[in-house]
C-alpha cells in the first residue's frame, strides 16, 4: 500500500507538516477511544498485562498513539488530507494496529498474555474509533499547521535550480568544462 | 487521493456483498451445510440481552463491515488490474477472506470468553479454526467479491442523455481580485482540464469537470489561480450540457463560474469545443457541426461580451485522431478516410466560429492550441520513412487548413477521396486568417515519436524537445506562438519539466518568435489522464498545480516562484508581441 500511495507523488509537499498534524490529530484521537476502553473494562486488563497503572497506560497509550498517528500522516501523505476518504483510511490504520499491535506483537511482548472476552473487544472497537477519528480529523487539522502557498513557493528546491534536477551538481572535469577552463 | 470514488456504487456494492453473504450462508445451514455466519458470530460477542435487537445490531455491523470493504476496494485495488471487474473483485476477496480467517474468526472466538485475561499461543489462537470454517469463510468472501465486483464499475462519467448537477452558486467573498482585462502582459497561464468526450460507441459521457469535482469547487478554484499569480485561464464551459439543440441553452452551467471570472479574474481562454459534442449532434462526421457549432460560439459571444480570448476547437488534430483514427471517442472510428474526414470538420468549425465571434467583437483574439508532434522514423527502412512522414504530415492537417497553408499533396488526396471538392478545399487556402490569431503550441514527454519497423508509435520522451518542435510549427505558420499545455505524470520529477518548459519557452524567445504565454496545464490533477480517458477508471494522475484536495502540489510551488521571479521583468510586464496582437 506505500508503494501505491506513494508511487503517483502523493508524499506531501515541501509545504505540509504531516508528522505535526498527525502527532496531533492521533493524540485528539484517543478522546473517543479512551472510554470505549474503560467502559468494556480493557484498560485494565491492558494495564495488568503490561504491569503498569492505568494512569501510566493512558500515559503512554496517549504518547503511542501520537507517533501512530504521525506515521499514519506520513503514510498516507495526500491520500489522508483527503476529507472524502480521510475515515476509512484511518479505519484501516487503524485496524491494521489492533491486527498487528494488540493481536499480534502484544502477546508476544508480554509473554503470551493477551485481552480476551470484552476486553478484547473494547481494544478492537477503541483502535477503530480512533483510527476513524484519526482519519477524520487528519484533513482539517493539517490545514492550518500548512505554509502558505507564498511561503512554500520560496523553498529553494522549487527554484530555478530545479531545471536541473538531482544532475546539477556538476564535479571533476564536467566542473571544469563548465568553467570554460 | 489515488481514485475518484463512486461512494453510492461503492455503498451499494458493500451491501449488496455482504447480503450475498448472508443469504448463502442462510442457504447453506438450510442444506445442512458447514458454514460461518457473521452475524451470528457478532451477535454473540457482547450484546446478549435482546436476540431480536443483538442480531439487528450484528446484521447492521456487518451490512457496514461490507460497505468499508467496498470503498477500500474502490479506493485502492479497482482498475488496478487489467482484468474484468468480476476477476477483480474475485482477486481483492482474497484479503479480506485471510484478515477474517486467521485475525478475525480466531478474535471473535476470543471475545466471546468470560474472563478479560488470557495466556495465549500461536496455536490456541489459531485452534477454533478447522480447514472447514477456513473453506467456508473464504467461499463466503470469494461471494462478497464477486458481488462487489459486479457491482462496482465505471465510477466517473454518466450516461449519455443525463447531466450532473449543476455548479454551485457563485458565493460572496471578501477577497475580490480584479481581472486585468486589457494587460498586455506576458500570460502565465493555467487551465481547468475539461475534456467531455463519448466512450463505449457513444453511451458514456467522460468529463473532466466533474470528476475533478470543479463543479461544485470552482470558487475556490479560481481563488487558488489568482492566489498563484495566475494572469489567463484556459477555460472550457461544458459545451455538451449548454448547447441543448439550436437555439436552446442551458447557461445555469457557466453563468457563475463566468460572472467571477469577469469580476476578479483570470482572464479566460474560452475553449468552445473540447474532443467532445453535444450528443444531438453525433460525432465528428456529421458535416453540420461547422454551422451549429458557429450559432454556439455567437451565442456565447453574445451572452459574454466581455470575453477577449477563445479557442474555438481545441487540440483538432488529436480529436480528429483520436475519435476517427484511434477509435477511442465519440465516433470511435479505425480509418484513415475518417480521420481527414474529422479534421476537416473540425477545421471548418474552427473557421465558423471564429468568424461567428467576429462579428460579435471583431476585436477577439484566437488562441488556436494544438498538440505539437513529432515522429522520427526508427531505420531507414522505406516502409518506417513513408510511415514517418504521413504521420508528421497528418499533424499538421487540421492546422494547414485553419491558417491557409498549402495542403501537402498525400493530404490533399485524403480529402479528396472523402468527396469534399476542390473548390471547398481551394476556398479555405484563399480565406483571409484574422489577424490576432496566436498558434498555441502543447507538449508532453510522449509528443515526440519513433516509428518502429513495424510502423507503430512509441513515445521517445523529450529528444530533441520543445523548442525543436514548436520552432517547426512557427518556421510552418508563422504565426504569434504560445506554449499552451505541459505537464509531468511523475510529480516529483515535475518541477524539473516546468523550468526546463520554460527556459524552452526563453530561447524561443530569444531566438526572435513572437511568444507570448506560457502554460501549465492543469490547475488541479487530472482522471484517467494515462489513457486519454479511454475507459472509466477513475485513476488520479498527480499532473496539476494542486491536487483534487486542492492542496498545493511542489509544481504549484515551483510555478509561483517562477512567476513571481519574472512577472515584473520588463520584457514579461510589457510583452511586445501580445501588445501588437491586442492594438
Amino acid at each position: 500500500m506505500v508503494t501505491i500511495l506513494s508511487a503517483h507523488g502523493y508524499d506531501p509537499g515541501p509545504s505540509q507538516r504531516p508528522l505535526r498534524a498527525g502527532a496531533i490529530s492521533g493524540i485528539i484521537a484517543t478522546v473517543p477511544a479512551i472510554p470505549i476502553l474503560v467502559w468494556l473494562g480493557s484498560l485494565e486488563a491492558e494495564a495488568h498485562i503490561l504491569g503498569l497503572s492505568p494512569a501510566l497506560t493512558i500515559v503512554l497509550g496517549c504518547l503511542a498513539m501520537a507517533i501512530a498517528g504521525a506515521v499514519y500522516a506520513r503514510v498516507f501523505g495526500r491520500a489522508g488530507n483527503n476529507p472524502h476518504g480521510g475515515w476509512l483510511f484511518g479505519m484501516v490504520f487503524g485496524f491494521a494496529l489492533w491486527a498487528g499491535g494488540a493481536v499480534l506483537v502484544l502477546p508476544l511482548a508480554s509473554g503470551g498474555l493477551a485481552p480476551a472476552g470484552k476486553a478484547a473487544l473494547g481494544v478492537a472497537l477503541s483502535l477503530l474509533v480512533w483510527g476513524l477519528a484519526v482519519g477524520i480529523l487528519l484533513p482539517f487539522v493539517h490545514r492550518p499547521l500548512h505554509e502558505s502557498l507564498k511561503r512554500g513557493s520560496r523553498h529553494a528546491e522549487v527554484g530555478p535550480d530545479a531545471a536541473a534536477g538531482k544532475d546539477k551538481a556538476l564535479r571533476g572535469r564536467a566542473q571544469g568544462q563548465a568553467h570554460g577552463r | 487521493m489515488m481514485r475518484v470514488v463512486s461512494f453510492r456504487k461503492a455503498v451499494i456494492a458493500g451491501v449488496c456483498g455482504a447480503a450475498v453473504m448472508e443469504i448463502c450462508s442462510a442457504l447453506a445451514r438450510l442444506a445442512g451445510a458447514p458454514t460461518v455466519d457473521f452475524v451470528t458470530q457478532l451477535s454473540s460477542v457482547a450484546f446478549d440481552h435482546s436476540p431480536v435487537l443483538t442480531n439487528a445490531a450484528a446484521l447492521a455491523a456487518h451490512l457496514s463491515i461490507g460497505v468499508c470493504w467496498a470503498i477500500f476496494y474502490a479506493f485502492f485495488f479497482w482498475g488496478r488490474l487489467r482484468v474484468p471487474p468480476l476477476v477483480q473483485g474475485l482477486i481483492f476477496s482474497l484479503l479480506p477472506a485471510a484478515l477474517a480467517i486467521f485475525i478475525v474468526y480466531p478474535e471473535l472466538r476470543m471475545m466471546r470468553l468470560h474472563t478479560e485475561v488470557v495466556s495465549l499461543s500461536m496455536h490456541s489462537f489459531l485452534e477454533p479454526l478447522s480447514p472447514v470454517t477456513a473453506a467456508s469463510l473464504l467461499v463466503a468472501h470469494l461471494l462478497f467479491g464477486l458481488t462487489v465486483g459486479a457491482i462496482y464499475r465505471r465510477p466517473v462519467g454518466y450516461g449519455v442523455g443525463t447531466k450532473p448537477r449543476t455548479p454551485a452558486l457563485r458565493r460572496p467573498r471578501p477577497e475580490h481580485g480584479e481581472r486585468a482585462g486589457n494587460s498586455s502582459g506576458f500570460m502565465f497561464a493555467t487551465g481547468i482540464e475539461c475534456s467531455y468526450p463519448t466512450i463505449e460507441h457513444g453511451r458514456w459521457r467522460r468529463d473532466e469537470m466533474d470528476s475533478t469535482r470543479h463543479y461544485s469547487l470552482w470558487q475556490h478554484d479560481f481563488e487558488l489561480a489568482r492566489e498563484m499569480g495566475i494572469t489567463h485561464i484556459r477555460y472550457g464551459p461544458p459545451l455538451h450540457l449548454i448547447f441543448e439543440g439550436i437555439g436552446r441553452y442551458d447557461w445555469d452551467y457557466c453563468d457563475p463560474q463566468m460572472a467571477e471570472l469577469r469580476d476578479c479574474g483570470p482572464e479566460p481562454i474560452a475553449d468552445l469545443c473540447h474532443f467532445g459534442l453535444p450528443s444531438w449532434l453525433g460525432d465528428f462526421q456529421n458535416g453540420d457541426i461547422g454551422a451549429a457549432l458557429a450559432e454556439y460560439a455567437a451565442a456565447f459571444a453574445e451572452r459574454y461580451p466581455w470575453v477577449r480570448f477563445y479557442t474555438p476547437v481545441n487540440e483538432m488534430y488529436v480529436c480528429a485522431r483520436m475519435s476517427a483514427l484511434d477509435g477511442i471517442w465519440n465516433e470511435q472510428l479505425r480509418d484513415e478516410g475518417a480521420y481527414g474526414r474529422a479534421a476537416w470538420n473540425l477545421a471548418n468549425a474552427s473557421i465558423a466560429m471564429s468568424e461567428a465571434i467576429l462579428k460579435r467583437r471583431p476585436d477577439a483574439i484566437f488562441i488556436n492550441s494544438e498538440s505539437s508532434e513529432f515522429y522520427q522514423p526508427c531505420c531507414p527502412d522505406p516502409h518506417v520513412q513513408q510511415a514517418a512522414d504521413a504521420a508528421n504530415e497528418r499533424r499538421f492537417l487540421p492546422l494547414d487548413l485553419i491558417y491557409a497553408h498549402p495542403l501537402s499533396k498525400p493530404m490533399h488526396e485524403l480529402l479528396r477521396a472523402q468527396g469534399i471538392p476542390d473548390q471547398e478545399i481551394k476556398r479555405l487556402a484563399k480565406r483571409e486568417v484574422p489577424r490576432r490569431s496566436i498558434l498555441g503550441v502543447d507538449y508532453y514527454e510522449w509528443n515526440e515519436r519513433l516509428i518502429d519497423r513495424s510502423g507503430k508509435a512509441l513515445a521517445l520522451g523529450e529528444l530533441f524537445g520543445w523548442y525543436v518542435i514548436a520552432d517547426q510549427y512557427w518556421q510552418r505558420y508563422r504565426r504569434p506562438m504560445m506554449h499552451t499545455e505541459t505537464n509531468r505524470m511523475d510529480a516529483n520529477g515535475a518541477p524539473r519539466w516546468l523550468w526546463r518548459q520554460w527556459h524552452n519557452v526563453q530561447l524561443l524567445r530569444r531566438s526572435g518568435v513572437p511568444l507570448v504565454g506560457f502554460t501549465w496545464y492543469s490547475l488541479t490533477d487530472q482522471i484517467d489522464w494515462s489513457i486519454a480517458i479511454s475507459e472509466p477508471i477513475g485513476i488520479v494522475y498527480p499532473v496539476g498545480l494542486f491536487d483534487l484536495n486542492r492542496e498545493a502540489r511542489t509544481v504549484g510551488l515551483a510555478y509561483k516562484h517562477l512567476i513571481d521571479l519574472y512577472r515584473d521583468e520588463p520584457e514579461y510586464r510589457e510583452c511586445k508581441a501580445l501588445q501588437e496582437i491586442m492594438s
